[in-house]
């Protein structure tokens, strides 16, 4: 993360290559801000897999446990389970590669006891689909964090500084015009074919718009940028060449629509 | 302006129209017209877009 650049000594005048190397330094970025973002950034692994963890355990978990003639045992092990997720999290700070195998196996393990001493707990008839699918997304989100844990910050964080970036080139004037009027176009496509009632027509006329509006776009810009580039001495000769083939096919194309109109 | 970019502006301008009008008879279930016309429009474009690059350096 890059604070924002007040901070920063000012970049020379000059931005020649070997003014440039001898203006990158490195300083120290600004301390960022206390948030609650960053408060969790700071926590350790098994805290922040804890709350994902905490999440699937009341969704997936104890619903199980204490449903409907669920047995002892499915109880204490979904207790033993938030146990083991609680306790890592509070002895991470101490033990934290023992409190990280506690977090995952004591979570993991407890929960597959509770599933198997009541199997018809997740069953379609017991857990519905949104439920289901948040759930998998709690353990989800579980195992990512507790297999890839944030990163945390460095205490001193460095900041690479160098010369200001020049653009290589700079929008011409006009190309706007183009770019803004193959836009144009490419919207007003969009508005065609609206009524169709049979959704797999409409799917196609609404594909096809998009597909040609984007076609459109790219041919308004490529006309566009084609104006600045620089051509051969033979230019104007390859010009009219491809003109004169391009107009042949326009006009073959005018003819085979007028004879398919003539013979309809 | 040279007279091959406004021919090349004019050909954009036509395949849109082509595109519209295809995309129209699509939506009329009239596939035979559309196809014409999208094709119509394909070419316009392609041809627009080649006149505008013939004889460019590299």
């Amino acid at each position: 993360m890059v604070a924002a650049t007040d901070d920063f000594t000012d970049p020379p005048p000059d931005s020649s290559p070997s003014s440039s190397r001898a203006a990158e330094a490195t300083v120290p970025m600004r301390a960022q801000p206390f948030t609650p973002l960053a408060r969790l950034g700071d926590l350790g692994s098994v805290a922040q897999s804890s709350v994902p963890g905490l999440y699937a355990w009341a969704v997936t978990v104890s619903p199980a446990a204490w449903s409907k003639g669920a047995p002892w045992v499915a109880k204490v092990a979904a207790m033993a389970g938030l146990a083991s997720l609680v306790g890592a999290a509070a002895v991470e700070a101490r033990a934290p590669r023992r409190a990280r195998a506690a977090s995952v196996w004591g979570l993991g393990l407890t929960s597959s006891i509770v599933w198997l001493a009541v199997p018809g707990a997740l069953g379609p008839t017991r857990l519905d689909a949104a439920r289901g699918i948040t759930g998998m997304v709690g353990w989800a989100l579980f195992a990512y964090a507790a297999a890839a844990p944030a990163l945390k910050r460095p205490a001193e964080p460095q900041v690479y500084v160098a010369a200001p970036l020049k653009a290589r080139s700079k929008t011409r004037r006009g190309d706007m015009v183009y770019v803004g009027a193959g836009a144009i176009a490419a919207f007003a496509l969009q508005l065609v074919g609206w009524g169709v009632l049979v959704p797999e027509r409409a799917l196609l006329v609404r594909l096809t718009t998009l597909a040609v509006g984007l076609a459109v776009l790219g041919a308004a810009t490529d006309v566009g940028l084609a104006r600045h580039a620089k051509r051969l001495p033979v230019a104007g000769r390859l010009r009219r060449r491809v003109f004169v083939t391009w107009l042949a096919l326009t006009v073959l194309a005018g003819a085979v629509g007028g004879l398919f109109w003539a013979l309809r | 302006m040279h007279a091959f970019d406004v021919i090349a502006v004019l050909m954009v301008v036509g395949a849109t129209a082509a595109f519209g009008v295809g995309a129209g008879a699509l939506a009329r279930a009239d596939d035979v017209v559309a196809a014409y016309w999208l094709v119509v429009g394909l070419v316009s474009l392609r041809g627009a877009v080649q006149i505008a690059r013939s004889g460019v350096r590299g």
